[in-house]
């Protein structure tokens, strides 16, 4: 498996093999059609499925309510939110229609289609085309979200979620779209709700996902050389999240740090060590630390976006802190 | 266009029936039968018996929030007991207790439930619709809104993309003259709302929403419209709702005579005065359809009091179609 490419083209590549397999599935949203996407992720549908790829209106409550209506069909809608922060402006049609509707419809029918969704900063477009929302929708019983990595993630968690019968968010972060790594170059799924554990290690457990998986990489190099051995698990699927392989590895490490680039209140860094507090207390050998952006908007200029972002000295820090407790 | 006698017949049995089915959810809803809280069409059954009766089983329907009539004629004859028994939270109900009076829906006649969020299915229309242009069938999708719904922003939306694709939509918007206690003329600024459709380039018209045969005819022309891809039609029904927005609302905000005054048109009544002087139906006739239409209602209600309440630990099932979450 030599093959690199991007995460961008991952992503494609996923989608135009699933619409060739699959002629339920199609795309919408805008600019995804003609143009192949704000940032070219659907490029080439349209020239081959003229009909199976629709730019919209800037309309994003009535194309996902239509993707909704649609899945209740049969169909399986993939739907481009531009930026994540745009799903304010269709939330009700995730929170309220399609996270319900499996349970409304007794199983008999669900909403089953995938929302892409452009996430994350570190691209100076500040506090609207920049936000982490996972914790927007991460208490929402009914909804998946999935947050790949890695181009190898992209592709199988992607070929996934659009044959999952459930409503999936799959995060995109915009920062990753131009890493590279290997990917088959065939269809494969990578399962929903099940944490990757990235590296193993005996001292302390990481849990990283999305750009922030690049910081644990090199904190855990990093503290090696000191000869502390972290173990760093992926969720993938941030909710529902993967609670057994977190509990498995806190367990044995007995120390936990999240790195998670949204605020600090709230988010699945929150989720992680509630958990690890009510059901691993007696395995804990240091406080749980979070490493996450400062409690703001996320500002325009570099220097005060670079500022509220986490820092990977911050991961040091903390690594430092757990092993000193 | 009038209608026969016979399908005039089978319309007015229909009113009847969602009339008394109501009139008997009301009386368990302000007994404490019923938890939750209720909203009722009585006098509004014209706007939804006529628009049911227009439409095939494989059309789609989003009812409303006051839209027991228009779930309970969807529904097929055998499984009408069922509605009320969801309203009655029993685990006969036909979405087994979890959905109650603003959700109920039964997918083998297409009634896709209503959503509790205004606005909601008036985007969610536009992917069934969809679905009928992507999958090359006929079938179009109907949705109910009331005056007050107008006001939400996804309506802008629906109509907007619907227009431009031409999608099989009708929207059967059915003014009842209040938004809880807002009247629409305080709300927005058309005179008539249906000409708030002029501005997408949208088919519409303003009827008399207590006329069944006029509600017939004109759903009739705009599913005929919809169904030869011509687009779809925003059809504005006046009409009043008797009670106030839920049951036990007192309704202290309408003038003094309004509500009389529509009492006067109620649509059972028009009806029963055309059946009796243009197709010369005697009152034996009219009081054994209502004969029969007790015969059932007693038969729903009995079914409801007597289901079991659901299993509370089936509250954690359908959440996910493929993982459980955990109970207690």
């Amino acid at each position: 498996m030599a093959r690199k490419i991007s995460f961008s083209k991952a992503i494609n590549e996923a989608l135009h093999q699933e619409m060739e397999k699959d002629e339920s599935v199609f795309i919408i949203g805008e600019d995804v059609a003609k143009m192949g996407g704000d940032f070219g992720i659907t490029s080439g549908i349209w020239d081959k499925w003229p009909k199976r790829a629709y730019d919209t209106a800037l309309s994003e409550s009535a194309f996902m309510g239509l993707a909704c209506g649609a899945s209740v069909c049969g169909l399986r809608p993939v739907a481009e939110l531009m930026f994540a922060d745009f799903v304010t402006v269709c939330y009700d049609q995730l929170v309220n229609n399609a996270a319900k509707l499996n349970y409304m419809y007794q199983g008999e029918a669900s909403a089953q289609f995938v929302v892409r969704a452009v996430t994350g900063g570190g691209i100076r477009c500040a506090y609207h085309h920049s936000q982490c929302i996972e914790p927007w929708l991460m208490n929402i019983p009914g909804l998946v979200i999935v947050a790949p990595a890695t181009p190898y993630e992209a592709k199988g968690l992607l070929v996934s979620a659009i044959r999952n019968n459930n409503p999936v968010v799959f995060l995109e972060h915009k920062h990753l779209y131009n890493t590279k790594g290997e990917v088959p170059e065939e269809l494969y799924e990578i399962p929903l709700y099940e944490a990757d554990v990235v590296r193993e290690g005996e001292h302390i457990t990481m849990v990283a996902a999305m750009s922030m998986l690049d910081f644990a990489r090199k904190a855990a190099a990093e503290m090696e050389k000191k000869g502390v051995s972290v173990e760093i698990i992926n969720p993938r699927t941030i909710f529902p999240l993967d609670k057994e392989t977190i509990k498995k590895s806190v367990a044995k490490t007995g120390r936990l740090i999240v790195v998670q680039e949204g605020p600090k209140v709230m988010g699945y860094g929150a989720e992680i060590g509630a958990l690890v507090g009510e059901e691993l207390f007696e395995y804990l050998r240091a406080p749980v630390k979070r490493v996450t952006s400062l409690d703001t908007p996320v500002p325009f200029a570099p220097g005060m976006e670079d500022y509220v972002l986490p820092h990977y000295e911050d991961v040091i820090k903390a690594c430092n802190e757990v092993m000193a407790f | 266009m009038a209608l026969s006698k016979e399908h005039l017949l089978k319309v007015y049995e229909d009113m009847v029936l969602i009339r008394r089915f109501e009139e008997e959810v009301e009386v368990y809803a302000k007994n404490g039968t019923i938890p939750g809280f209720i909203h009722l069409s009585i006098g509004q059954e014209a706007a939804q018996a006529g628009v049911v009766d227009a439409l095939k089983d494989t059309d789609y329907k989003f009812p409303d929030h006051r839209g027991h009539g228009a779930i309970v004629l969807s529904s097929k004859p055998e499984d009408r007991k069922k509605c009320m028994s969801e309203i009655f939270a029993k685990e006969t109900g036909i979405n087994g207790g979890r959905g109650g009076s603003m959700h109920v829906h039964d997918l083998s006649v297409r009634n896709m439930g209503f959503n509790g969020i205004q606005g909601s299915t008036m985007v969610t229309v536009l992917g069934t619709a969809f679905n009928s242009v992507y999958t090359g069938t006929d079938d179009v999708s109907v949705v109910f809104l009331g005056d007050g719904t107008l006001g939400e922003g996804a309506c802008h939306e629906s109509l907007n993309m619907a227009a431009t694709w031409k999608l099989p939509v009708i929207y059967v918007l059915i003014n009842n003259h209040y938004a809880i206690s807002t009247h629409y003329t305080e709300a927005h600024p058309q005179p008539q709302l249906a000409q708030w459709a002029d501005g997408y380039c949208v088919p519409n018209s303003t009827i008399d929403g207590n006329n069944i045969e006029e509600v017939i005819e004109t759903t009739q022309e705009a599913i005929d419209r919809a169904r030869k891809g011509e687009g779809p039609t925003l059809i504005e029904m006046m009409t009043y709702r008797w009670q106030g927005h839920f049951s036990g609302d007192p309704a202290a905000y309408r003038p003094d005579g309004e509500l009389e005054a529509w009492m006067e048109k109620d649509p059972i009544k028009v009806s029963r005065e055309t059946l009796q002087s243009k197709h010369g139906v005697s009152d034996k006739e009219i009081d054994a359809i209502h004969a029969k239409v007790e015969k059932e209602i007693e038969e729903y209600v009995k079914f409801s009091l007597e289901s079991p309440d659901p299993k509370p630990e089936d509250a954690v099932k359908y959440v996910y179609t493929d993982r459980e979450v955990e109970g207690r």
